[in-house]
């Protein structure tokens, strides 16, 4: 009866108190989020980063939704580690190789933020000028997914600051997609968990078969 | 609840599935062949019960009815509960599979307390006083388990006194549910198959 009844009550609720944490690149930071699946944000939440060994990088905080940033300034593996208490611990990493791009990128923005716009200029006026123009431009663009209009057009190309909204639109827009997907995730449905009770019926037969052969042996 | 992996320092984690061990064993000797079906339904009422959740502040709490299964089980809850607790971690992804033997020590251990305190007292009352040890054995055993995931994160460095408090606050209202939803077991138990809490120590296979 009892069964019946966490059964009925389960599809409704059948979210986990699970914490869940994870991070992913955003321009030249490290965006993260964190929270319990089916609870809400942890707000002003320290989150602490390490490097492989152990060392403490920095620490950020969560903000009202449970979202932390972090800016990376080594080229490592970063593991970033919260606490919420009561045994809830979560952990998460984003590789070396994730990290460095995301370096890699800061840096080609400060350099491109000077002869960025020389660069735009130049591409109005001819091609040639365009192609003696500062590289960094080009690859900041393409770093971002955005296909540069090739030099002979006369429209002007994307600048680095129309570059960089667009990028955070894409992200601001793609930010409760994300968000979706993770909480679907977590979703326990019906399937798992009449899975699960298969499991424990087939292994209390188990048990019984062994206990009942068992017993039968030692009265035959 | 369930501890994460992780939370918790290695010599904690090796004590826990130690005891879990020598409590598996325990469990398992003291298994009547005619209790084997009763221990796959609390097993799975206690996979079932996790996903019903109560929300408190930021986290959410989950009902464990490990209180049930120590009344009706004594020591054999500890075989039962582990089974839900392997398949909760491997399905829901609740805990860890490293952590395991603590949390079963932290949730059989509490069932088997109350359940041999109380078994004793249910057995010979009648219904209605048998709902009332039923729903102090729910409750207890929460607030046990509570204790026990306190002392576990002790052990590990948190301060005790913040950390217990914090756990048991946040399961007052589990602690307040189960009670009534083991009372009600209890009570029907008694009253439609009373031979239930009986044969306790059971036929010997």
């Amino acid at each position: 009866m009892l069964l019946t009844l966490a059964l009925a009550l389960a599809p409704l609720p059948a979210v986990a108190h699970k914490v869940i944490m994870g991070v992913f690149p955003s321009g030249d930071r490290i965006e993260g989020e964190v929270g319990f699946t089916g609870g809400k944000a942890p707000v002003g939440l320290t989150i602490e980063v390490f490097d492989p060994a152990g060392t403490k990088l920095g620490e950020t905080e969560t903000d009202a939704e449970g979202f932390f940033v972090f800016t990376p300034t080594q080229p490592v593996e970063h593991l970033f580690r919260t606490d919420l208490g009561a045994g809830h611990v979560a952990e998460t990493t984003m590789s070396a190789a994730d990290v460095s791009t995301i370096i890699a990128r800061s840096g080609a923005d400060a350099a491109a933020a000077t002869p960025g716009a020389e660069a735009t200029i130049a591409w109005t006026e001819s091609a040639q000028a365009a192609s003696a123009a500062p590289e960094t431009a080009p690859p900041a663009s393409s770093a971002s997914g955005i296909a540069c209009s090739p030099p002979q057009v006369t429209v002007a190309a994307v600048t680095p600051g129309e570059i960089d909204a667009i990028a955070k639109a894409v992200r601001d827009e793609m930010r409760p997609l994300r968000r979706e997907i993770s909480a679907y995730k977590e979703k326990n449905d019906l399937q798992t968990i009449l899975g699960g009770i298969g499991y424990i019926v087939g292994l209390f037969g188990l048990g019984f078969y062994l206990a009942a052969r068992r017993k039968l042996k030692a009265t035959g | 609840m369930h501890i994460v992996d992780g939370a918790l320092s290695n010599p904690v984690v090796i004590a826990g599935a130690a005891l879990c061990v020598g409590g598996l064993a325990q469990g398992l000797r003291s298994l009547p062949i005619d209790k084997i079906p009763a221990a796959g339904v609390l097993s799975a009422t206690f996979f079932v019960a996790s996903l019903v959740h109560v929300p408190i502040g930021p986290s959410s709490v989950h009902l464990v009815m490990n209180g049930l299964a120590g009344l009706v089980l004594g020591w054999a809850a500890f075989p039962a509960l582990f089974v839900g607790l392997v398949l909760q971690a491997v399905f829901f992804g609740f805990g860890g599979l490293t952590v395991l033997g603590v949390n079963t020590v932290v949730i059989a251990g509490p069932a088997v307390i109350m359940g041999i305190a109380l078994a004793g007292p249910v057995r010979r009352a009648g219904p209605q006083t048998a709902a009332l040890l039923g729903a102090l054995c729910g409750g207890g055993a929460i607030a046990l388990t509570a204790g026990f995931v306190a002392a576990a994160l002790a052990l590990t460095g948190d301060a005790f006194l913040p950390a217990a408090k914090l756990v048991f606050f946040a399961h007052v209202p589990v602690m307040v549910i189960e009670a009534l939803l083991t009372g009600a077991a209890v009570f029907l138990a008694k009253q439609v198959k009373p031979d239930l809490f009986d044969d306790l120590q059971g036929v010997t296979p």
